[in-house]
């Protein structure tokens, strides 16, 4: 294949072509998804080496599994499977178990609702107006980290990168149940880790 | 306001956010956001939530962890390439 054709070509015929030993086709897939699975391991582990190193892991691994891609599902949908096994391999054995059973609260709120688990302080400013503030960037990283991977996996691919219900499950091979209840979980949970500083930001 | 209806709202809210709102379910649950401030001032922290991760800048991946995948990847065929050699084994001379 010449080189603008190889920009052209679908996922699909870019993966025969490498199945059959074709490198500069497999380089084409890489150079059209590598930012994908760069950004979404990056949002997942929020550390630059770790997400490179995510990305080589994962090109890796899609280049040794090719063969058993059967085209049922798109082909980001798979790539994003091998990227979030990848993330889940690289987390850090910790006290996860503890954050766990403490995130099953975020199901159940103290009788009183929303309001009883903090003073319900409405956040008054936008995304927009406080998000060049170094010290938020921080918080937010912090909580974000805070969650277990698998978590984070969900609300990353559902919240930040916009996949639905079904596609989430699908790639992390979860039931949509699960993937309701964790983003539930971890919406909430994460809401509260930032309340102190968005409420008081608009005090 | 009842507490349960809160408890449920609340559930509901961070289950949702503004999803799938045509339902009878969803416009009850509209219906009482819109006309209780904590459950309000609840849901729009949620979404405010969201879109700062969503915001959050990431880094652009560098040329140089450009370079060293395309690295890999030849590494990896020239790999698949030297095992099919193998397997046809050396050509003998007579």
């Amino acid at each position: 294949m010449s080189i603008s054709d190889l920009a052209k070509a679908s996922d699909k015929s870019l993966i025969q072509a490498a199945r059959k030993g074709d490198q500069k086709a497999f380089a084409a897939l890489v150079r059209r998804y590598e930012d994908t699975v760069f950004k979404f391991s990056f949002k997942v582990c929020r550390e630059r080496a770790k997400a490179e190193e995510t990305l080589q892991d994962t090109f890796i691994n899609v280049f040794r599994k090719l063969d058993t891609f059967d085209g049922k599902s798109k082909f980001s949908t798979w790539l994003y499977t091998i990227v979030s096994n990848n993330c889940l391999m690289k987390r850090r054995r910790r006290k996860r178990d503890d954050l766990e059973e403490s995130l099953e609260t975020f199901d159940n709120p103290p009788d009183g609702g929303p309001q009883s688990r903090q003073q319900p302080a409405p956040w008054e400013k936008t995304p927009d107006e406080v998000l060049l503030d170094k010290e938020l960037q921080t918080l937010l990283d912090r909580a974000i980290l805070k969650l277990p991977v698998d978590y984070r996996l969900v609300f990353v691919l559902r919240d930040v990168e916009g996949r639905s219900t079904q596609e989430t499950a699908s790639i992390l091979k979860i039931s949509e149940e699960a993937t309701k209840s964790r983003l539930r979980r971890a919406r909430a949970f994460l809401r509260d880790q930032l309340h102190p500083y968005m409420a008081a930001q608009g005090a | 306001m009842t507490v349960n209806t809160c408890r449920e709202i609340y559930r509901h809210i961070c289950e949702n956010l503004d999803e799938d709102l045509s339902s009878p379910r969803c416009r009850q649950i509209r219906k009482h956001v819109d006309a209780c401030p904590d459950c309000r001032a609840y849901l729009d922290s949620l979404k405010k939530t969201v879109a700062l991760y969503r915001e959050l800048p990431a880094p652009e991946l560098t040329r140089s962890a450009h370079a060293e995948l395309l690295e890999t990847i030849r590494l990896e065929f020239s790999a698949v390439e030297s095992k099919k050699t193998r397997r046809g084994g050396p050509k003998r001379t007579p």
